[in-house]
């Protein structure tokens, strides 16, 4: 069906809702678009799918119809990986903390205290995340071989929360963007000092925001490898290098593939626990609700 | 009502200033304003109003000048010590807080106890007429309820002044001429000293009980809204408030001749600060009357010819511009009945009866 159609000796046809050329393109391009959201989707579920399903499977050699699933590689899991993945967890909970507890403040104090200074200053805290890990790695393993902190948790907490502390101000730093002056300036004039305006209206107005930073730099720290590539020793092996190891050494083998889901399901455990609390718009929509 | 409740304290500005990088926003203001006055603070965007709102308020430090609230002098205190009750533009209710925690907020600063608390919240629920609703989140309420609670929170711990930042400013036109005559019933109920903020001059007319014009971080008058409107004393207050006309004229002999207009105008003396004798003429919407035919006998102000242009009808009154002979054209606001049937194109008479004077400035 062309345009022409709709024209018969120069007289046109009455319109007639239906496939008319804007309905077809606007069909064409939604389908289109439908389509590429669907492969996007695909492509970052598709290598999650394949390791739960091998895992599952106890092997690499998938079948579209399984033929039998257990969670006998589950039960596999030598002791030693279960060690590494509490050893790092906590210490990725304990230095998300800390990175928190440092930024928070520091972010407030950045955007409210107009320095002249704070685009440098915001922009040079990002440099640990900017400069390729492998560097950081190389500078702390000669600064920590003399302070005898590598091999350590003090040592990998400190690399870590070195570049949690980067995300973290960032963060803060948009968040606290999103919250109106006037509500400081309100609970000023309501007889708050600075630290109670920061206490009493600041941090609850922000809370959820830096809860949602929070999560999102713990699951950083959960995989973190290169940097702590460099500095981590046998006492002090993080999930992601236990892994590596082994799999280079020893092969794929089904118990390593059942730990990686582990991480999966540790980091869609969040997820859910985030979304329950503050509802599932908190994960998708703006940090702060601006409707005061 | 609270028995902390403290009598309404005086404000007095002497010579404040304010510079923003080099430009300056706010020149030399000085003004007293009376224990439970309400006045307004009046100007374009950019007069430094609220520049000056937010030096008293102790949220911006001032270049220079005093401001003592009774005999005392607080421009040295934090905004957290001055005890003012501050009312945003867009009212910065703490959207965590239930309504009746936003108004109570003053008081845990103040460390009031419980029960003292729960009283007052109640008193001043009732007050804004918010009963039942302080449990609600501020995201639960209108925007008219909103601004109520924000007035509520400022006033709660019974401030030394109150502060109104454009506080109408968000809500749709009916509401604003509702809400409007509310605040000013709260304050002469309450008696508080309150400075309010505007662009509005309707606002400042309906609300006030003297009007602060500012422009360019200058006061240009300070008056009674009626004086205000009445007898502007600068070409800024003449052209700011209602919509004059203004006829360029000079003083001569003890009377206004205007150019272009045979015959002169009553007595005037020259006003301060006119050069050459030049003056406005300013002659209210309102004040120009209409006349079928030419006067009979001597008239002690001139009629001139002119020819109607236009006619907006408004309901209670009518617009009508009008083409004056040789001054241009003029706007005219009679009441709708007294216009008549007057047509676009209509040759009439007009006179100029309620006309006052201003000085032209140099500008």
């Amino acid at each position: 069906m062309s345009v022409n159609d709709t024209f018969v000796g120069g007289k046109r046809k009455p319109y007639r809702r239906g496939w008319g050329r804007d309905r077809v393109a606007g069909t064409l391009g939604s389908t289109a678009l439908g389509v590429y959201v669907g492969f996007i989707a695909l492509w970052m579920i598709f290598p999650m799918l394949v390791v739960i399903l091998a895992s599952l499977e106890g092997t690499f050699d998938i079948s579209l119809i399984p033929e039998k699933l257990s969670l006998d590689s589950y039960a596999q899991i030598p002791q030693s990986y279960w060690d590494s993945f509490w050893f790092t967890l906590w210490i990725s909970l304990a230095a998300t903390v800390v990175a928190l507890v440092v930024a928070v403040p520091a972010g407030w104090a950045l955007v409210r205290g107009r320095l002249r200074e704070r685009r440098i200053i915001s922009n040079l805290v990002l440099v640990p995340i900017i400069v390729p890990q492998l560097i950081l790695g190389i500078a702390l393993l000669g600064l920590f071989i003399p302070l005898q902190l590598k091999n350590t948790f003090l040592g990998i907490m400190i690399a870590l929360t070195g570049l949690n502390l980067a995300l973290a101000i960032r963060f803060t730093e948009a968040l606290i963007q999103g919250v109106p002056e006037e509500y400081e300036l309100a609970a000023q004039s309501l007889g708050a000092g600075r630290f109670t305006v920061f206490r009493t209206v600041v941090l609850p107005v922000i809370a959820q925001g830096i809860i949602i930073a929070g999560l999102f730099i713990f699951m950083q720290d959960l995989i973190s490898f290169v940097i702590l590539f460099f500095i981590a020793g046998p006492s002090t092996t993080p999930i992601a290098i236990r892994l590596f190891v082994d799999i280079v050494q020893r092969g794929v083998l089904p118990y390593a593939v059942a730990m990686a889901c582990v991480l999966v399901y540790v980091a869609l455990a969040f997820y859910a626990i985030v979304a329950f609390i503050f509802g599932p718009k908190y994960l998708t929509g703006a940090p702060v609700s601006r409707k005061g | 009502m609270d028995t902390a409740r403290s009598a309404a304290q005086s404000v007095r500005l002497e010579g404040l200033r304010k510079e923003f990088g080099g430009s300056i926003a706010v020149k030399d203001v000085t003004l007293t304003v009376e224990p439970g006055e309400l006045v307004t603070l009046l100007g374009p965007s950019g007069c430094g109003k609220t520049t000056t709102l937010r030096m008293i308020a102790g949220l911006l430090p001032q270049n220079g000048g005093e401001i003592f609230f009774g005999s005392s002098r607080v421009d040295h205190l934090p905004a957290n010590r001055r005890n003012v009750g501050l009312v945003f533009q867009n009212y910065a209710l703490f959207p965590h807080m239930t309504v009746s925690q936003n108004i109570a907020f003053g008081l845990r600063m103040r460390h009031w106890e419980r029960e003292r608390t729960a009283t007052r919240v109640a008193e001043l629920l009732s007050l804004v007429r918010l009963e039942g609703l302080g449990d609600r989140k501020p995201s639960q309420l209108s925007g008219g309820q909103q601004q109520r609670v924000a007035v509520a929170r400022a006033l709660a711990f019974h401030p030394s002044l109150v502060l109104l930042d454009e506080p109408l400013s968000n809500l749709d036109a009916k509401l604003r001429e509702q809400v409007r005559l509310d605040l000013r019933d709260i304050q002469r109920e309450t008696r508080q000293t309150t400075i309010f903020v505007t662009h509005d001059q309707d606002e400042a007319l309906v609300m006030s009980d003297r009007v602060v014009l500012m422009n360019t971080g200058v006061i240009e008058q300070v008056a009674a809204p009626r004086h205000l409107y009445l007898r502007p004393e600068t070409e800024f207050a003449a052209r700011f408030i209602g919509a004059n006309n203004l006829l360029a004229g000079r003083v001569v002999k003890g009377a206004v001749v205007v150019d272009g207009i045979e015959g002169a105008f009553g007595s005037y003396s020259v006003p301060d600060g006119a050069i050459d004798e030049s003056v406005w003429l300013c002659v209210r919407p309102e004040n120009i009357d209409f006349f079928a035919q030419p006067p009979v006998g001597s008239s002690p102000n001139p009629r001139v010819g002119a020819t109607v242009a236009d006619i907006v009808f408004q309901g209670s009154s009518v617009l009508v511009d009008l083409d004056v002979r040789g001054v241009g054209v003029m706007r005219a606001e009679k009441s709708a009945i007294l216009v008549g049937d007057i047509k676009v194109g209509d040759s009439i008479e007009v006179g100029f009866g309620g006309a006052h004077i201003v000085a032209r400035t140099a500008a």
